[in-house]
């Protein structure tokens, strides 16, 4: 009996981490709209990296028609200084992409800090950080940006990422938390310590891998809430003017070129909000996908 | 009614805490502000041949705060001021106080917030029923879709694209402002017309992207009471299926009334972009505005009074939620 | 009103489970017979399909799992599993009462128990609410409760011997002679444990019921059990009455069973836990014996040929190795 199993247990490692990978094939194949997502999602990077080094530093204005509707020459038409939509917004998707990867990681890396600490130390710590956190997801965010874009206009993707990451880990610091509280309850802590393992150890190996999801799904969410704030930041115009940069163009389209309300200009407007809506999508069909993959509630074995 | 009340002042207490702690924010931002507005507001009062202690009075009239002093001097002058809603003088409008211009505003974002949020609360509600019962068909998946889809849209794309389609487009309804101009402002038929005219797609804005929440959140919370033991027992015990329809909507709805609560408070904050789009002057634009006109009387103010909103929601959601469960009714923890 | 209990005869039963492999069956072709006035209980570990089997009294497996096969006749009601829409609703309840697991919210957390004990009346068309309310008043009573109270009060002022007491109430009150407990005393504590036993044993006296009670532990079956039917992997693999059963198991699976519980007089070391795990409803054996993978006797036969429930006066044993030594004396 015993002799069968210590096969087993030797490639669990290794059987599981086949069965993840089968397991996500299966989910993205079930519903083809995720592989949509997943190859939207790709796409948006790829373009966010390679597309600005195929097109030039200053994109040629074409004076003899600006503000132009779509046409085949210009898919989303002309700007009002004859560039074209499109151009702009692949040059526009590396700044909210960067931005977005910032968010990310600061995000991940600040709320799984936060979380873990709390949930692990429980007591004064615990109260005082998620008081804190509480706090931080009361006070309206945007209204907070707004006020907060007075002092420092964190124009730069940089800049950006970091205000927004430094607002947003909240989110990602309860569902670290909290799961690190149901572990403990189910004795997982204790039964690891019990072992002999080391806190580094139970943290790395134990821990995080089983939270990765939860972590990566919340993280997902709150970089959709930045890819907006950002894009809406530069959108009500009250940071500096950054080229290259969809909020700017959506500013551009609606308050200087009229878009809502000119049908010639609709292109200008639409090129941005299409991305974003693509974007969303993308994101909306991945977090899908994510969740199915790995919540054992929807999986079947 | 003891545990309301002890439950009410700590909230209470914990609110005011809060409300310092962004008074004291806005209060910092504002003095860092660089270039510092009102040293140079100061200065220039000064160079145009203002006594200083005029000129000091002129700037403290202007922004709410004494240029001069200690900065705990100025603080504390500041929140005595908050004490008394004596918010300042605004600058954009000059010898309007603050708490005027915000209560003039508040009407705009409290109506069209309010109709909008219940619209899409009733209708997300029973869609969300549907979805949650028909999760495995097609209807469900199409009405949890829409619901994904329209939570992940951002306001400001749903509001810009419904200008797009049903002001430019389809030129059936007006893109912005509350009101034509050629109607005479009071109780009568064109200008009450009017203004319905004009809210119209505001609210649906506001319905549209709050709807996809709700029927998500109430999908997920009637999948989870269906879960739950006693109805399949109540259905073990032949309970009729209204009542057990009953059951499951009321078990199901109750944790969205905190949700409800919260969103009225929060959408005061969210509206910036609607009212932006509209040219709706509410108090999201207000703040826009002020912060683009350096008014910072006004902007903190408004920052303030969005804050203090979310902050209330906060503590009605909590009480209502103790008055209606009668879980926590009776001081047990909730299960 | 008087009314006989009512005999209740599974033929056949088999309910089977979607699954992304298939449809797998939780219960299979199990054939019992309640005497009517008897009390019968029903043993298996977490997995055997036991809970499965009396949800099929009522009709009431719950999707993705569904009746594929067989009957259950139940005197008064007729065929179950044809039943359907209000006819099956009306006999839930009435005909069949069904209490649950004690450590289950059987009840809705928002409402008190009397406005959910009218709920029940209206649903079953009571015109006598008042007669309704004294009736579990008085049921209560009996089971030494204050029946006052206790309607006045929410799920999560009871304790959970409170509950289920209510919920035992709740399947008596509308004059249910059917009763099915499933895991009556699972959670609650031993004192708690033995009170009920002995408030369904008198109630089932008192009352002329025919009872089913589910359990995975044998010693509420020795205690209030006419007879008893062992279930393994979806299958019945012994029944006979309760004393015989537990004095002389035949099928290994039994004999393990017994075996595994630890007395408190005598050596703790003499309780012998069962090698091997329980199967699930993926492991299970599609063909053979169910449990031939935990099982000493195992031979040849058992592999390929599904062992067939078989009579011995008042006792059914479904095992290759006890048919041959059964034919044998013969």
């Amino acid at each position: 009996m015993s002799a069968t199993l210590v096969p087993e247990t030797a490639s669990a490692a290794s059987t599981m981490r086949r069965n993840f990978w089968r397991g996500v094939w299966r989910v993205m194949k079930r519903k083809p709209s995720r592989m949509a997502g997943v190859v939207i999602l790709a796409g948006f990077i790829l373009m966010a990296v390679v597309g600005p080094m195929l097109l030039p530093e200053h994109l040629p204005g074409d004076t003899s028609s600006i503000t132009q509707p779509p046409s085949w020459e210009h898919w989303f038409g002309t700007d009002p200084q004859g560039r074209d939509v499109l151009a702009l917004v692949v040059k526009g998707s590396r700044y909210v992409l960067l931005t977005a990867a910032v968010t990310a990681l600061i995000t991940v890396v600040a709320g799984t800090a936060i979380g873990l600490f709390s949930g692990f130390k429980r007591g004064r710590w615990d109260t005082v950080l998620m008081r804190l956190t509480d706090m931080k997801l009361t006070i309206p965010g945007l209204p907070l940006l707004l006020v907060l874009a007075t002092v420092w206009q964190f124009g730069s993707p940089l800049q950006m990422g970091l205000v927004l990451g430094l607002l947003g880990w909240g989110g990602v610091a309860r569902a670290v938390r909290s799961q690190t509280l149901s572990l403990r309850e189910r004795g997982f802590i204790e039964a690891a310590r019990g072992l002999g393992l080391s806190t580094s150890h139970i943290i790395g190996r134990e821990l995080l891998p089983s939270m990765a999801p939860y972590i990566a799904m919340n993280m997902l969410i709150s970089v959709t809430g930045a890819v907006y704030s950002q894009v809406g930041l530069f959108f009500l115009g009250v940071l500096p003017y950054e080229s290259d940069n969809w909020g700017v163009m959506l500013n551009l389209a609606v308050f200087q070129a009229g878009a809502m309300v000119t049908p010639t200009a609709l292109g200008y407007l639409l090129g941005p909000l299409l991305a974003i809506l693509l974007l969303t999508l993308a994101i909306v069909l991945v977090v899908d996908a994510m969740d199915e993959i790995f919540n054992p509630r929807l999986r079947e074995e | 009614m003891t545990l309301i009340a002890r439950r009410l002042a700590g909230h209470l207490a914990r609110g005011v805490v809060m409300i310092l702690v962004v008074a004291t924010i806005t209060f910092f931002i504002v003095n860092n502000i660089p270039g510092d507005p009102m040293a140079a507001r100061y200065e220039k009062l000064i160079e145009g041949g203002m006594a200083p202690q005029a000129a000091s009075q002129a700037v403290k009239v202007l922004y709410g705060f004494q240029p001069d002093g200690t900065l705990w001097q100025q603080y504390t002058e500041y929140l005595g001021g908050l004490f008394r809603l004596d918010l300042g003088v605004s600058v954009s409008r000059p010898g309007t106080p603050v708490l005027d211009v915000l209560t003039e505003a508040a009407k705009w974002t409290v109506l069209p917030v309010l109709l909008g949020t219940l619209l899409s609360f009733l209708v997300g509600i029973i869609l969300g029923v549907f979805a949650a019962i028909k999760r495995t068909g097609k209807l469900g998946d199409a009405l949890a879709i829409s619901g994904s889809l329209l939570h992940g849209i951002p306001q400001y794309v749903l509001a810009m694209l419904l200008v797009v389609i049903f002001a430019t487009l389809i030129p059936i309804l007006p893109a912005e402002g509350t009101v034509d101009i050629l109607y005479e402002p009071g109780f009568n038929a064109g200008y009450i017309g009017s203004m319905a005219e004009h809210a119209v797609l505001p609210v649906v804005t506001y319905a549209l992207s709050a709807y996809g929440g709700w029927i998500l959140a109430m999908k997920s919370s009637v999948v989870t009471v269906l879960g739950d033991d006693f109805i399949l027992a109540s259905e073990l015990r032949g309970m009729k299926r209204s009542i057990v329809f009953r059951y499951i909507t009321r078990n199901a709805i109750l944790p969205l009334f905190t949700l409800l609560a919260l969103s009225l408070g929060l959408l005061l904050g969210g509206a910036v972009f609607i009212e932006k789009i509209f040219n709706y002057p509410g108090l999201g634009w207000l703040l826009i505005g002020s912060v683009q006109d350096r008014d910072y009387a006004l902007m903190s103010g408004a920052f303030l009074l969005i804050t203090v909103a979310t902050i209330l929601a906060n503590i009605v959601a909590d009480l209502f939620y103790t008055v209606i469960d009668p879980r926590v009714r009776s001081g047990e923890e909730a299960s | 009103m008087v009314q006989q209990a009512p005999g209740v005869r599974i033929d056949g039963l088999t309910v089977v489970y979607k699954t992304p492999a298939g449809e797998l069956p939780a219960v299979r072709g199990i054939d019992l017979t309640l005497e009517p006035g008897s009390i019968t209980g029903i043993v298996g570990e977490s997995g055997s399909g036991k809970s499965t089997l009396a949800l099929s009294l009522l009709n009431a497996v719950q999707p993705p799992g569904r009746i594929a096969a067989g009957r259950v006749e139940i005197d008064g009601l007729g065929d179950v599993v044809g039943l359907a829409g209000e006819q099956l609703r009306k006999a839930r309840g009435r005909h069949i009462g069904y209490v649950f697991q004690a450590a289950q919210n059987s009840l809705n957390p928002l409402k008190t128990v009397g406005k959910q004990l009218l709920d029940l009346g209206r649903s079953h068309g009571v015109e006598d609410l008042r007669g309704l309310v004294r009736e579990a008043k008085d049921l209560l009573g009996r089971m030494g409760l204050d029946g006052a109270r206790v309607l006045d009060s929410h799920q999560h002022e009871l304790s959970g011997g409170m509950r289920q007491r209510v919920g035992i109430m709740l399947a008596l009150v509308l004059n249910a002679h059917l009763v099915v407990l499933d895991e009556p005393t699972t959670a609650l504590d031993m004192i708690t444990q033995a009170n009920i036993l002995k408030i369904v044993r008198e109630v089932h006296a008192e009352r002329g019921l025919t009872t089913l009670v589910i359990t995975h532990d044998i010693g509420v079956v020795a205690e209030v059990a006419d007879r008893l039917a062992v279930m393994y992997g979806g299958r019945l693999v012994e029944q006979g009455p309760t004393r015989e059963v537990l004095g002389a198991p035949r099928h290994p699976y039994t004999k393990g069973l017994i075996r595994a519980i630890p007395r408190l007089v005598g050596d703790i070391d003499e309780a012998q836990a069962l090698p091997g795990r329980p199967p699930t409803l993926a492991t299970v054996p599609k063909e053979g014996c169910v449990f031939r993978e935990r099982c000493a006797l195992r031979m040849d036969v058992c592999d390929t040929v599904d062992p067939q429930a078989v009579a011995d006066g008042p006792r059914t044993v479904a095992c290759h190795a006890v048919t041959v030594t059964v034919k044998e004396h013969a």
